[in-house]
């Protein structure tokens, strides 16, 4: 067997130092090594996107890279979202308002994909979230919803960033 | 059958709100539980070599390099592991015997030839490539109607022929409807296979316990609280030592009914080494080997019209290339003639249909489930007798629309459709559709040589299905003629008052903890959001047939119905015992109990649930203690089938119906579609729930673009290779190919079920197909294109339009 | 579906990364975007003993114009991403064609990780960048350790996933003429599914002369034939011509002499077909975009 890769990695604003095989998956090191089953693999061929976690703020397949590659990288996944108290992020209230989900698989990727869109443009239109998310694959929605949601999640956002910055000014 | 008595829909309070869903916030945080998060300790996992081979004989296997590999702890053969584990249960009469991983001959590209059990998965596929297998190449069989031919290698030698099942039934005089026909309509259309692929796969973790004989079975199965004794006889445990774990599913759309193949492959791995075992399909083994296929026609049919256009008589004759095994029998053909004659008065059938089997995967169930191709060739048909009569294919519709005054409407098969509109519903779809502006555009485009086509489909969604469907197109051959198809609900009322449910289905992608928690409030008059929803795994005895043939929320609605209704009638007793009431003047009020009419006197839900639990007086009149009901919901309305299936009974009487309206563009030269609007009316009676619902169809019309334009199983003519093995060939629909869908519900309810409802989960699959094709085909009608094929690749659509010009 | 084992070396200079090239030859990968050599590593259609990342290599990722003597060269190094050629400003004024071609690849998320180099390096006979660059009339920047070499795109492409790298070379990056004058340039594709690789595709090049007329034009096809080819025959029918129906007249000829590899998505007929409607297609649009610059809709 090949040496193992060491490696130094913030997951979710946890730091690790692990050694890993250098075939591992990064999918396969948040699911097996980390516990966070959040992340789903569905084709391991970078097709669906269902694995999508954002690499230092960048929506990522997990599928297509290893984490021995993830030396110094910050990783974030579906489990960075909701807060330990159970208050769903305003991307995962849009997702439950709009009906954006159904079986919840394909929904992770879609997630991450949609927090890096928004970190980018904070109020998207159609255009913007099939260009975000138009590799993540959904067999049940039929995606109406979801572009929906990443629009309502970004006036969630917006109206919580202005009712926040009012309250600074009071 | 019994004429269920319901208030109007205004007076319910939670029925037919879209009420938040319960399932969400455990999906949306990455907690739900899919049958991957399993983790048993001292689990080993485990990997499956596929054949690459469509067709041929095992010589040799050698595995001692993959034995050595470190971290491998199981290698097993087809032969080790019948050893351990029996073939597949068979629900065909014909001597078709499949086990998990073949033994000496392999008819399938991707049939499983080995498994591995190893530390980890990448160890385990490391050992699969150490695997020799030695084959032996027999002619693959590709073309269903070449593997007719008595000359043509069988796939089982067992049988005398490729095909497998024949029957030809005719319902009505068919004979002489054609003889009086001013003319009759032939088409012949093709309907290639095609698969469910939800984004998650089928997998199982297995934990045997050699010592107590037992087996805990955790997967992403249906079946498991219905068919748990078919299980336990491939695992070779007693029933009564299985257990069958639910997991959150991660879409099935009908491919994960039963899943015996991962089930034994789990099971025979974890038997060999005593430990737990988890086996997940790679999409691979999902796209080659999984039982996701749907059906695989070559239709003939004929349409008997009179000069007026009344629809007279309905001839399909079908060629169905069922693949390399018939575990499921004829599946998808008693659900085909469930609704064969669509939403029209036609009074005589011929249905023959020959089933062949060729070196491919096998088919199983695939949202629509047979009734998809069946909506196909009737439409076409219909389209074909409006072109050729020369009357307007709206028109023709109306005039043999099933009439409202004529439900229940017993049709030529004997299957009972229960209610409708249809009229209405075409209407108001041609309204929303702005029929006339498109009509516009379409001169518009075509001046400037471009091509717009409008669509037009008006299909039935037969829903609830009863098992008959399985076996009655069998005579007296029929290995399992079953006849219930039951749903259970337990609820249970604790001494606090808190209500909690158990439910016997899995969660699939549906929402059956939302359609319960809303059942559950709108009985004792709660809010839905206090309701807790549990799975119940297969020991609890709540035999449920779970999702399926869009049955769920019709059943799972009366069997929390009926058990809530049992809880809150003893809940009535012991208040009314308790306040020194006669319990016939108690009612249930907002969760509160109190004298009828007079609110004065009353007790809250924890208070009975208090007194229920703690407080049996032992005087005369008082109940026993606890706050528990379990109700088995039968199906609403069967009756069987007659000895010579002149009448097959009703089995599928719940009957939705929907009028689909998609444009599209079309460019002729490149072959691509694409679609610029999509208009949809749907009525499946009462709607328990609009943003479940709109989110069911639209899902299923996205399923339907993608089954109109994109998704099919290809396999090299020459090799029988599996040509699309990932999803990078095989297809699904990405956010792109979608337009905006505007949907909108007329609600005729059901007599027959709780509150009226009707199914809704494959009506946008079974109607958006065919309504795309009669939208292609009126986008190319200057072309003269016809189409009857489908999908209808860009190559194809090329073709088509190729032909169309040489014919001219 | 996981990648067999494999040693990894992460090199922190290119020295470093073509010393390891030298010692393991073909039994090297090496591992940029990886948006489709991992992919295949999963499927086990690749098992590379050595898989070298280059990520970590210093400057290789740079992206801009050179003058020289005039001319000017816009170049790309290994390392830049195929959604920042995207977007580059650079690459929209002088490589139109690359900006247009990149736009189409895969999906934002895959282009943020994937490279131009990589793509031209992996020589997939159906993708986009390989066929613009054979008609932007691109270079391919070779090194190994012993030596430097420039490569004509043309020479580089030799067959499917096949090119004229040495098992001990890598490619450092691309280049690309800017050139002056009337010129207009055109990507178009048809694909199975938005984001999917193209059955087939077009790129094509044009100039202009001060009559309007087509001076100079390079066209080149994806999905077409064995590797992303250019074609002469139709180059040479379209100069001198000035009117659309020429374009379609010429592109009659875009299928002669190819040998396209069929697949579930089109057969070797349907691909013949579409090079020829493509390329009319291109041409059209392409000098439509030379005539009036704004012009920017497929003809």
């Amino acid at each position: 067997m090949p040496d193992k890769v060491r490696i130094r990695i913030t997951v979710n604003g946890t730091r690790h130092d692990l050694l890993t095989e250098p075939r591992t998956l990064l999918a396969d090191l948040l699911r097996n090594d980390l516990a966070l089953a959040g992340t789903h693999l569905g084709c391991e061929q970078g097709v669906c996107g269902a694995c999508t976690v954002l690499v230092d703020d960048v929506a990522t397949r997990s599928c297509l890279v290893f984490a021995a590659q993830l030396d110094g990288a910050s990783v974030r996944t579906v489990e960075s979202l909701a807060g330990a108290d159970g208050t769903l992020h305003p991307i995962q209230q849009a997702f439950t308002q709009e009906h954006g989900l159904q079986c919840g698989f394909c929904t992770p990727g879609m997630l991450m994909g949609a927090c890096e869109l928004l970190e980018r443009v904070p109020e998207p239109d159609r255009e913007d979230v099939e260009e975000a998310l138009g590799g993540n694959l959904c067999r049940c929605t039929g995606y109406q919803n979801i572009v929906r949601s990443v629009c309502t999640a970004g006036r969630l956002m917006s109206e919580q960033q202005q009712s926040e910055q009012s309250g600074v000014r009071a | 059958m019994s004429i269920v008595e319901e208030p109007v829909t205004g007076t319910r309070r939670w029925v037919g709100q879209s009420v938040a869903r319960k399932e969400d916030p455990k999906l949306l945080t990455g907690r739900a539980g899919y049958i991957g998060d399993v983790v048993l300790p001292g689990m080993l996992y485990g990997a499956v070599l596929k054949s690459p081979h469509a067709h041929a004989k095992i010589v040799s296997i050698d595995t001692s390099e993959a034995e050595a590999l470190p971290g491998v702890v199981v290698v097993l053969t087809g032969a080790a592991a019948a050893e351990l584990v029996d073939p597949m249960p068979a629900f065909c009469a014909e001597p078709v015997e499949q086990r998990a991983i073949a033994v000496d001959r392999v008819r399938y590209p991707g049939e499983a030839v080995a498994a591995v059990a190893a530390t980890d998965r990448y160890t385990a596929e490391d050992a699969c490539a150490k695997i020799r297998v030695e084959y032996e190449l027999l002619p693959a069989l590709v073309d269903p109607v070449a593997a007719m031919e008595p000359s043509a290698t069988r796939v089982h030698e067992t049988l005398d022929s490729n095909v497998v099942f024949h029957r030809s039934l005719d319902w009505g005089d068919v004979d002489g409807d054609l003889a009086r026909a001013h003319t009759v309509v032939r088409a012949k259309a093709r309907w290639h296979r095609m698969g469910a692929h939800p984004i998650e796969t089928a997998g199982a973790v297995a934990s045997w316990d050699p010592y107590g004989q037992s087996m805990t079975m955790y997967s992403n199965s249906n079946f498991i609280n219905f068919l748990p004794w078919a299980f336990a006889g491939i695992l070779r445990v007693s029933t009564n030592r299985l257990r069958m774990i639910p997991c959150t599913v991660g879409g099935s759309f009908g491919s994960k009914h039963l899943i015996t193949k991962v089930v034994s492959i789990t099971g025979a791995l974890s038997k060999a080494c005593g430990r737990p075992v988890q086996y997940l399909e790679d999409r691979t083994d999902n796209v080659a080997a999984n039982d996701n296929v749907g059906c695989d026609r070559i239709y003939d049919a004929e349409l008997a019209l009179a000069e007026d256009g009344e629809m007279l008589g309905l001839v399909l004759r079908i060629i169905d290339d069922y693949g390399a095994y018939f575990q499921f029998a004829h599946g998808q053909h008693g659900n085909a003639v469930a609704q064969p004659v669509g939403p029209y008065r036609i009074g005589s059938l011929r249905y023959d249909v020959s089933c062949v089997l060729t070196n491919k995967v096998q088919q199983g169930f695939f949202r629509g489930a047979g009734a998809d191709p069946g909506n196909f060739i009737l439409e076409r048909l219909v389209d074909k007798a409006a072109l050729e009569m020369g009357i307007d294919r709206v028109e023709l519709r109306r005039r043999n629309f099933i009439q409202p005054d004529q439900f229940p409407y017993k049709i030529p098969t004997g299957n009972i459709y229960d209610s409708g509109d249809y009229e209405a519903v075409l209407d108001r779809a041609l309204e929303i559709a702005g029929l006339d502006r498109w009509r516009e555009e379409q001169e518009r485009l075509r001046a400037e040589g471009r091509y717009l086509g409008i669509g037009l489909a008006s299909c039935q969604e037969r829903s609830g299905y009863n098992a008959s469907e399985w076996w009655f197109l069998y005579g007296d051959e029929a290995p399992l003629p079953a006849t219930s198809t039951p749903e259970s609900c337990k609820i249970d009322v604790d001494a606090m008052g808190g209500v909690r449910a158990t439910i016997g289905c899995p969660l699939w992608g549906n929402s059956p903890e939302t359609v319960v928690g809303q059942v559950v409030a709108e009985e004792f008059g709660i809010d839905p959001s206090s309701v807790s929803v549990a799975y119940a795994d297969s020991t609890s005895g709540a035999i449920s047939a779970g999702p399926g043939g869009s049955r769920v929320t019709i059943m799972l609605s009366g069997a929390t119905r009926g058990a809530a209704r049992t809880v809150k009638d003893k809940m009535i007793r012991v208040a009314a015992h308790a306040m020194e009431m006669d319990p016939e003047d108690v009612e249930c009020v907002d969760g509160v109990f109190r004298a009828k009419g007079a609110p004065g006197t009353s007790m809250t839900m924890a208070e009975v649930g208090m007194r229920a639990h703690l407080f049996n007086d032992g005087t005369e009149g008082a109940e026993s203690s606890g706050l528990v009901a379990v109700h088995t919901y039968d199906h609403p309305y069967f009756t069987p089938p007659t000895a010579d299936r002149s009448d097959l009974g009703a089995f599928y009487p719940m009957v939705s119906h929907a009028c689909h309206i998609p444009i599209v563009e079309v460019d002729p030269e490149t072959g691509h579609v694409e679609l610029r609007a999509y208009y949809v009316v749907n009525d499946c009676g009462t709607v328990m729930n609009p943003a479940l619902v709109e989110g069911q169809v639209i899902g299923g019309i996205v399923q339907g673009i993608g089954a109109a334009l994109m998704e099919e199983y290809r396999y090299g003519d020459a090799d029988g290779k599996l040509e699309t093995p990932t999803l990078r060939e095989y297809l699904l629909p990405s956010m792109h190919e979608v337009p905006e869908i505007v949907l909108e519900h007329l609600e005729t309810p059901s007599p027959f079920t709780e509150y009226g409802v009707k199914g809704a989960g494959e009506g946008g699959r079974l109607v958006a197909p065919t309504a795309i094709a009669s939208a292609v085909d009126d986008a190319l009608r200057p072309l003269g294109v016809w189409v009857d094929e489908l999908p209808m690749t860009p190559e194809r659509v090329v073709g088509m339009v190729a032909d169309a010009q040489e014919r001219r | 579906m996981k990648p067999a084992p494999f040693e990894y070396a992460a090199p922190r200079d290119l020295d470093e990364a073509l010393d390891v090239l030298a010692e393991h030859g073909d039994d090297a990968r090496v591992l940029a975007g990886g948006q489709s050599l991992v992919r295949m590593m999963n499927a086990r259609q690749v098992s590379p003993a050595v898989v070298v990342d280059i990520n970590r290599v210093r400057g290789l990722d740079a992206l801009g114009v050179t003058n020289d003597n005039g001319s000017s060269t816009l170049s790309l190094g290994a390392l830049v991403r195929q959604r920042t050629s995207e977007l580059s400003g650079d690459v929209a004024a002088h490589a139109p064609l690359l900006a247009e071609a990149g736009a189409q690849v895969a999906h934002a998320p895959v282009r943020a990780r994937g490279t131009v180099v990589g793509s031209v390096a992996f020589a997939d006979p159906s993708a986009e960048l390989p066929a613009a660059l054979l008609a932007l009339d691109g270079l391919v920047k070779v090194r190994s350790r012993a030596a430097e070499r420039t490569v004509a795109a043309d020479d580089f492409f030799t067959g499917p996933f096949r090119t004229s790298l040495a098992p001990d070379e890598m490619v450092v990056g691309v280049e690309v003429p800017v050139t002056a004058g009337r010129s207009g340039s055109a990507f178009v594709e048809l694909t199975r599914r938005q984001g999917d690789l193209p059955v087939c595709g077009a790129a094509a090049v044009v100039g202009l002369g001060d009559d309007g007329r087509v001076a100079q034009a390079r066209v080149a096809l994806c999905g077409a034939h064995q590797r992303p080819v250019r074609l002469p025959a139709v180059e040479s029918a379209v100069v001198g011509a000035d009117d659309p129906s020429a374009f379609t007249e010429a592109a009659a000829r875009a299928a002669d002499g190819l040998d396209p590899i069929p697949s579930c998505h089109g057969s070797a007929d349907f691909r013949r077909h579409l090079a020829r409607v493509l390329t009319a297609r291109a041409l059209r649009t392409a000098v439509a975009r030379a005539t009036s610059p704004k012009e920017t809709t497929h003809a």
